[in-house]
């Protein structure tokens, strides 16, 4: 018998019970769903991630004074002993490095802005040497970015974010306008391009002030961020190591002590990343795969009851000239149909589900291509392992003894 | 015919056992249904196998139609031994050589009576045209060429019966096997089965037909008689009935 009659067969039989079909195939449904649509999710956010939070570009790297912290222990390590970094960090790395091509600085506070009657809490007012927009470039949408003079001299001007504008300048031209922060009057003269929002938290809501103006606001204790470009993106690596020995200098570190201030690169940011959604995703995995050797137990019960159901037909099989083999691919093409069906429901299943979560929900979702035939692929697999053993049976069932039962 | 002819091989012979015996182990206990039977038929014979029940008529029928092997003995179907054969060489030998026609039809309930005849050709590989080609054929062969889209359980039984005639025919075997075919039918119904072995006879199909049932047996030109797994008797028939069909 060929492949496309046994296919036949095996649909034929799967529909005459396709309310026992569907409710067999439960568990390897919503296993291969699961599965996908964390995977949409995860995906999702990775696109996010290494699109638009770590916008550092090709030979960028920072230096802070808290990196990336995956442990509570580094966390109270760092506290212990990492120090403030200061503008005077920023211009020994100016000064003393070679390898590298611009540095510039931010410092955060936030703070809340009113309009009228309009307010918005707790902004993050950012004071930047202007240099660092080279470096970490803002597209403007309006006006312009802030210049080399204006930082020298502490002008209060600013460029500021998308939802400043949406919320308290709405309908009006916001270029040149004034902003008060912290009692002072600050010129607006660019606005961003919008960003959107990450896991429900704008990307807009921020203003970018010069770093004397903001030392002047908000004074000039806070630790900085220092951006450092390498003068050849391939070798970011001897820049940060000769950073490393200018700080280390400057804070008079021994051999023996750890560096009191880290390094943030873009590729640091997507390691640390990966391995988070890694964790959740093997995890997932893990739980998924519990869910599918279930769903392919139960595959295989509902296979071994079918058998015993279909015995006296194996029988007048049997009869007529069916081979061994026949009868095994027979009920195998049915088990891996049927497991595959599951997996088809499974995948459609997921295909809403990461709609329905992307449209409402502050996750961003992309569906992976390559999870329709990896399930495809899981799915006739248990349908192989788990419906070989009634395939089997059904194929050494005594032509006579299949035929006498009722 | 006598005994005697009967054991002499021949080339024409389609069926030659010798000693042929099956036994069934029942716990602690074998019975046993066959106790040595030796049997030739030969191309283009019409015989009737009978004895009373429980004497090892069906167990014969299924060692002869290789459904069931044996326990001890020699089978010859077409010159070629069987008794040591594999199961999947009986199955070929099913699909090629034997039709098998049972008293309780046997049919797939979901399959349409044209799907029930293609069967054997579907296990014998024939393409799918042709396949149907030769299965509406087979049907036209019982009359029922207006009922070939009727599952099973929208046919008369005698209609069922033919259906299963027809499955058994369509890949034209060598030998036609009937187990009982008359005897879940009335007594018209049955007689209409018999006219339909006769013409098949006619037509040149060797016919085995197990029966309870003298007139039945009166249709054949041979009736074997079995008795406690023996064959008890073995004589020629004038089928008087048959020869006007
Ligand atoms: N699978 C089996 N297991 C045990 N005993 C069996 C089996 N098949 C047949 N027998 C026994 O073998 C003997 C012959 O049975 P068989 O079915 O051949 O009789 P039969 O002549 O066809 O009878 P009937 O006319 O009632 O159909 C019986 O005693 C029966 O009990
Ligand atoms: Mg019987």
């Amino acid at each position: 018998m060929n492949l496309g009659e046994a296919t036949r067969l095996a649909v034929e039989s799967i529909w005459a019970n396709r309310l026992r079909s569907f409710l067999t195939l439960l568990g390897v449904i919503i296993g291969i769903a699961a599965i996908i649509a964390t995977a949409a999710v995860i995906q999702g956010l990775n696109v996010y991630v290494s699109e638009k939070l770590s916008n550092l570009g090709k030979g960028v790297f920072t230096v802070q004074r808290f990196g990336l912290i995956t442990n509570r222990q580094d966390f109270l390590d760092a506290v212990r002993r990492n120090r403030r970094l200061l503008p005077a960090d920023g211009r020994a790395i100016a000064q003393h490095c070679t390898t590298v091509r611009e540095v510039a600085w931010e410092t955060h506070a936030s703070t809340d802005l009113k309009r009228g009657l309009e307010e918005i809490r707790d902004v993050d007012i950012g004071g930047i040497t202007p240099a660092i927009l080279a470096i970490e470039p803002y597209d403007v949408a309006d006006g312009r970015i802030l210049a080399e003079h204006e930082q020298e001299g502490a002008v209060p001007v600013c460029f500021v974010g998308n939802d400043i504008v949406d919320r308290l300048y709405p309908g009006v031209d916001p270029i040149g306008k004034p902003l008060r922060i912290k009692g002072l009057d600050v010129t607006i003269v660019g606005v961003a391009k919008k960003k959107g929002s990450f896991l429900g938290f704008s990307q807009d809501t921020f203003v970018k002030i010069p770093f004397s103006l903001h030392q002047k606001l908000f004074g000039g204790h806070r630790s900085i961020n220092i951006s450092v470009q390498a003068a050849d993106p391939d070798d970011m690596e001897s820049s940060i190591e000769e950073v490393r020995g200018v700080l280390r200098a400057r804070h008079h570190l021994a051999p023996r002590h750890a560096d009191d201030f880290s390094f943030v690169t873009s590729e640091g940011i997507n390691s640390l990343w990966r391995n988070l959604t890694a964790t959740i995703f093997s995890v997932a995995l893990f739980v998924v795969g519990i869910s599918l050797v279930v769903g392919g137990i139960v595959i295989m019960n509902i296979m071994l009851v079918s058998v015993v159901e279909r015995t006296r037909e194996i029988g007048v099989r049997k009869a007529v000239g069916a081979r061994q083999r026949d009868i095994e691919q027979q009920f195998l093409i049915e088990a891996v149909l049927l497991s595959c069906l599951g997996g088809l429901i499974g995948i459609l299943l997921a295909y809403g589900i990461a709609t329905l979560v992307a449209a409402n929900t502050p996750l961003p979702t992309s569906f992976p291509v390559w999870a329709p035939p990896a399930a495809f692929l899981i799915c006739a697999g248990i349908g192989v392992f788990f419906g070989i053993h009634p395939a089997r049976r059904a194929a050494r069932l005594d032509p006579i003894e299949a035929l006498r039962s009722e | 015919m006598n005994l005697a002819t009967n054991m002499t091989p021949g080339a024409d012979a389609v069926i030659r056992t010798v000693g042929l015996t099956r036994s069934f182990a029942m716990g602690s206990t074998t019975v046993q249904a066959l106790r040595g039977v030796d049997l030739v038929i030969r191309r283009g014979e019409y015989v009737a196998i009978m004895g009373p029940s429980g004497s090892g008529k069906s167990t014969l029928m299924n060692l002869i139609g290789c459904l069931d092997t044996p326990s001890s003995g020699e089978y010859w179907l077409n010159g070629q031994p069987v008794a040591k054969l594999g199961q999947d060489e009986l199955a070929h030998i099913r699909n090629q050589e034997i039709g098998f026609v049972f008293q309780t039809f046997n049919l797939l309930a979901r399959a349409t009576a044209l799907r029930n005849v293609e069967l054997p050709l579907i296990y014998g590989g024939v393409p799918p045209v042709q396949r149907r080609q030769m299965a509406e054929q087979a049907l036209r062969e019982v009359d029922l060429a207006d009922r070939m889209d009727h599952r099973p359980n929208q046919l008369s039984g005698g209609q069922r019966q033919r259906v299963s005639i027809a499955r058994a025919l369509v890949t034209r075997p060598a030998l036609l096997l009937a187990d009982e075919p008359t005897g879940n039918l009335d007594t018209a119904t049955s007689h209409e089965i018999m006219l339909l072995f006769a013409r098949l006879h006619a037509a040149g199909n060797t016919i085995v037909v197990v029966t309870h049932e003298r007139d039945i047996a009166d249709h054949a030109h041979r009736v074997v008689t079995i008795r406690d797994g023996r064959i008890a008797s073995d004589e020629p028939n004038r089928p008087a009935e048959a020869a006007q069909a």
